[in-house]
């Protein structure tokens, strides 16, 4: 039998779906756990695409040169039905994002967290505690 | 009545006047009143499917070698007529594009690839697909890819963000369902041929009942980045009559991996 | 299309809750038919007479498909229930820690993509399976443990980032879970659009833009040897019921399972599901918002006895987005590529001489 259908789920509350641990497996596998970074730049585009949307953060380097990172996050679709949608998203603005980087090694990150300048989330609420959020 | 049709091209009279490109009529004024709906409208439910050589190109052209050798006549090209009317009306600078794409089709075609196919090459696709007709949605769902088009019939809204096959949105005119697509990535082409668009693009499709077994298609395209002015295509769509039709799974990702994830595969040791 | 208030975990949905709950999930094996209401519900119809399915639907739940070890009853209360929820949404919204395997992921909350940011399509059961009464699989027949061993010792032999094809069906964009049948809930976007036409049902999941085309009528099915994702389907109203049938399940595939390069003329059998493997479902619409989803999975020669699971689905805020998976699933090469650097950089470093 699968091993998610077999998991024993003790008490409640225990999420089913284990799709969910597997794709952390993926994205472990994608990225580098041992390689965070904060990268700050400027959001020149949100691919708005499936299986994960991606951003493309443009960033300067202490010695004025742009690098171009794209940064892998969440599906979209959900947001869109929440009302952000491709021309809604902050395009253009600073960007904060707590990302890891590509086992790899090139210009490419999961983005942990998306964070304007002044703090708040780009999309909805975000971990930080207090901060704005969906509808709850 | 047929030979001044052809005589006057598009005369204004009872139905539609239907006149296919490279001058090809397929004649006379249509009397046909499909069946019902029980909401009043044409009832074009079914399983469809176009009869041509678009897919290979929509211009006309003669039969061609194919690029894999090893196909011989089965991957070679038919001859067939364009469903374009008129010469496709590319910038100089985009026709070069669409030389350039016909020149690299093995690798750009994004067909090859099993990718989502686009408005309106889904529609001319060798592969039949369903009409499902309700009335909030009228479903395309195709047998190539899975690929399947949502034409919102109400609450008519912006495309919320690009996409392969477009946001679509319709209403009736009479016995013709119009669909006005918008929302295009750059992504799809119209033919394995080369031809090609921006995100730019704008489609309007008419499907017009034309006989109990045939619909009319007609879509003009628009797309200001690549073309100089709108332009037209046109074909039969032919209803799907076997007792039992209906459409086979054609899931293609698990025959092209090896061709995109191949050279990322761990090579096997000696 | 109409945008619906999100329902969530509070508040509103505790009416929903209500409304459930007056339209209590039917137990023990009878499969069809609405329950017992405080009003009787008529399903509206379409056009051409068929009740009224038609929406957008999500199946999403906390509920596990089998019943949790430490659990004896049949239904949880409603506030047994609410409380559970909450704890989970903590859960999900938690800060996860840094320089951790979990950690190295997009944030589910920031995307709208937790259960608890979403219509829940709550359920009082303990578990969905309902038959056995134990809430738990029956045990597999012999034949059917000696497929999962060799599908178990075939899998250890693979390299998960070898090759494309030794991922998940859902991480190739194949298919995934919740198209079924039986469609059991995804982790997110398990959303549904049903539109029906005469003669057909289409479900549209989601996930992979997947299309189950049901036609209401009992035509002749493919062999066995031809098979498809979702299989082939046969449908017919039994009253205000939809009860579809399902057969020409590729095996390799059901349940989201791994194709091991089989040719496509024979699948490999898959871990306990054998090519025999029919599945029933049960659609009716209980009120406004809800649509009770029974399903039966029979392979007599993989389990000892048929097993039967309830789910409800709840109409939720549309409208869905194009799920084109294989057209963005850089993700996938990218990781290849990735193990392909790890390893090379491992054989450079076995090179050094010391």
């Amino acid at each position: 039998m699968r091993a998610k259908l077999a998991i024993v789920a003790v008490g409640l509350g225990i999420i089913l779906a284990g799709t969910s641990l597997r794709a952390h497996h993926a994205f472990a596998a994608e990225f580098d756990a041992n390689r965070p970074l904060t990268l700050r730049g400027k959001l020149v585009k949100w691919l708005v695409i499936n299986p994960h949307s991606w951003f493309q953060l443009d960033v300067t380097g202490d010695d004025g040169k742009v690098v171009t990172w794209m940064i892998e996050g969440g599906s979209p679709n959900q947001l869109i039905r929440l009302g952000v949608t491709q021309k809604s998203v902050q395009i253009g603005g600073e960007l904060v994002v707590e990302a890891y980087q590509a086992k790899d090694g090139s210009n490419k990150a999961v983005g942990k967290s998306f964070t304007l300048a002044d703090g708040r989330s780009l999309l909805l609420g975000g971990s930080a505690p207090g901060a704005g959020g969906d509808v709850k | 009545m047929a030979k001044l049709l052809r005589g006057f091209g598009c005369a204004a009279v009872v139905g539609a006047c239907l006149v296919f490109a490279g001058g090809q009529v397929i004649g006379q004024t249509v009397t046909y009143k499909a069946p019902r709906l029980g909401d009043g409208k044409a009832n074009i439910n079914g399983i469809w499917q176009a009869m041509n050589t678009a897919n290979w190109d929509i211009e006309t052209h003669q039969a061609a070698a194919g690029p894999i050798l090893a196909l011989g006549a089965i991957g070679a090209m038919p001859g067939g007529w364009g469903v374009v009317e008129g010469e496709l009306p590319y910038k100089p600078e985009a026709l070069a594009k669409r030389n350039e794409n016909r020149a690299n089709r093995l690798k750009l075609d994004p067909e090859v690839k099993c990718y989502l196919p686009g408005v309106p090459r889904d529609i001319y696709m060798p592969y039949p697909f369903q009409i499902v007709q309700s009335q909030k949605y009228v479903m395309l769902a195709h047998e190539y890819a899975g690929a399947v088009r949502t034409i919102y019939m109400d609450n008519h809204v912006e495309a919320p963000a690009e996409s392969w096959m477009g946001w679509s949105n319709g209403h009736w005119e009479g016995d013709t369902l119009v669909v006005d697509t918008t929302g295009f990535n750059d992504s799809t082409w119209f033919d394995r041929s080369g031809n090609y668009h921006s995100d730019a693009l704008h489609v309007v499709e008419r499907f017009t009942p034309r006989s109990a077994e045939t619909l009319t298609y007609e879509a003009t395209i628009e797309d200001p980045k690549v073309f100089t002015r709108p332009w037209k295509m046109s074909m039969p769509l032919y209803r799907r009559v076997e007792r039992a039709a209906e459409l086979m799974e054609f899931k293609c990702i698990e025959f092209v991996e090896d061709l995109m994830y191949g050279d990322v595969r761990k090579p096997t040791r000696p | 299309m109409t945008h619906r208030l999100l329902v969530t975990g509070s508040g509103l949905s505790v009416l929903i809750a209500a409304a459930w709950l007056s339209a209590t999930p039917v137990s023990g094996q009878s499969p069809a038919g609405p329950a017992a209401a405080a009003k009787p519900y008529k399903t509206p119809r379409t056009v051409d007479g068929q009740p009224d399915l038609q929406g957008i639907w999500t199946n999403q739940t906390y509920t596990p498909l089998q019943r949790p070890a430490n659990v004896t009853k049949e239904f949880y209360t409603l506030d047994e229930v609410l409380a559970a929820e909450k704890r989970a949404a903590v859960r999900e919204a938690a800060v996860s820690t840094p320089g951790t395997t979990g950690d190295v992921h997009y944030s589910g909350s920031e995307f709208g993509l937790d259960k608890s940011q979403g219509t829940l399509a709550r359920s009082l059961r303990t578990s969905l399976i309902f038959d056995p009464p134990s809430g738990r699989l029956p045990p597999l027949s012999a034949e059917g443990e000696k497929r999962a061993a060799a599908f178990a010792e075939m899998r250890k032999k693979l390299g998960r980032f070898d090759a494309a094809q030794n991922n998940e069906l859902d991480d190739r964009c194949i298919t995934t879970t919740n198209a079924g049948p039986p469609m059991l809930p995804y982790a997110y976007n398990s959303n549904y659009q049903i539109v029906q036409a005469p003669g057909y049902v289409m479900i549209l999941v989601e996930m992979m833009h997947h299309i189950r085309m049901i036609p209401l009528e009992d035509r002749a099915r493919p062999p066995q040897s031809v098979v498809a994702l979702t299989g082939v389907s046969r449908g017919r109203w039994e009253g205000e019921t939809l009860v579809v049938e399902t057969t020409n399940l590729n095996p390799t595939t059901v349940f989201g399972g791994i194709d091991l390069d089989a040719p496509l003329d024979r699948p490999a059998p898959f871990r306990g599901v054998s090519d025999k493997l029919k599945v029933t479902e049960w659609f009716t619409r209980i009120d406004a918002e809800s649509i009770s989803y029974k399903f039966k999975v029979e392979d007599p020669t993989t389990w000892s006895a048929p097993w039967s699971a309830e789910l409800p689905m709840k109409q939720t805020i549309g409208p869905l987005f194009e799920h084109a998976c294989h057209e963005g699933n850089f993700g996938l090469y990218n990781t290849l590529r990735g193990a392909r650097a790890e390893e090379e950089k491992a054989a450079a470093g076995e090179k050094k001489p010391n």
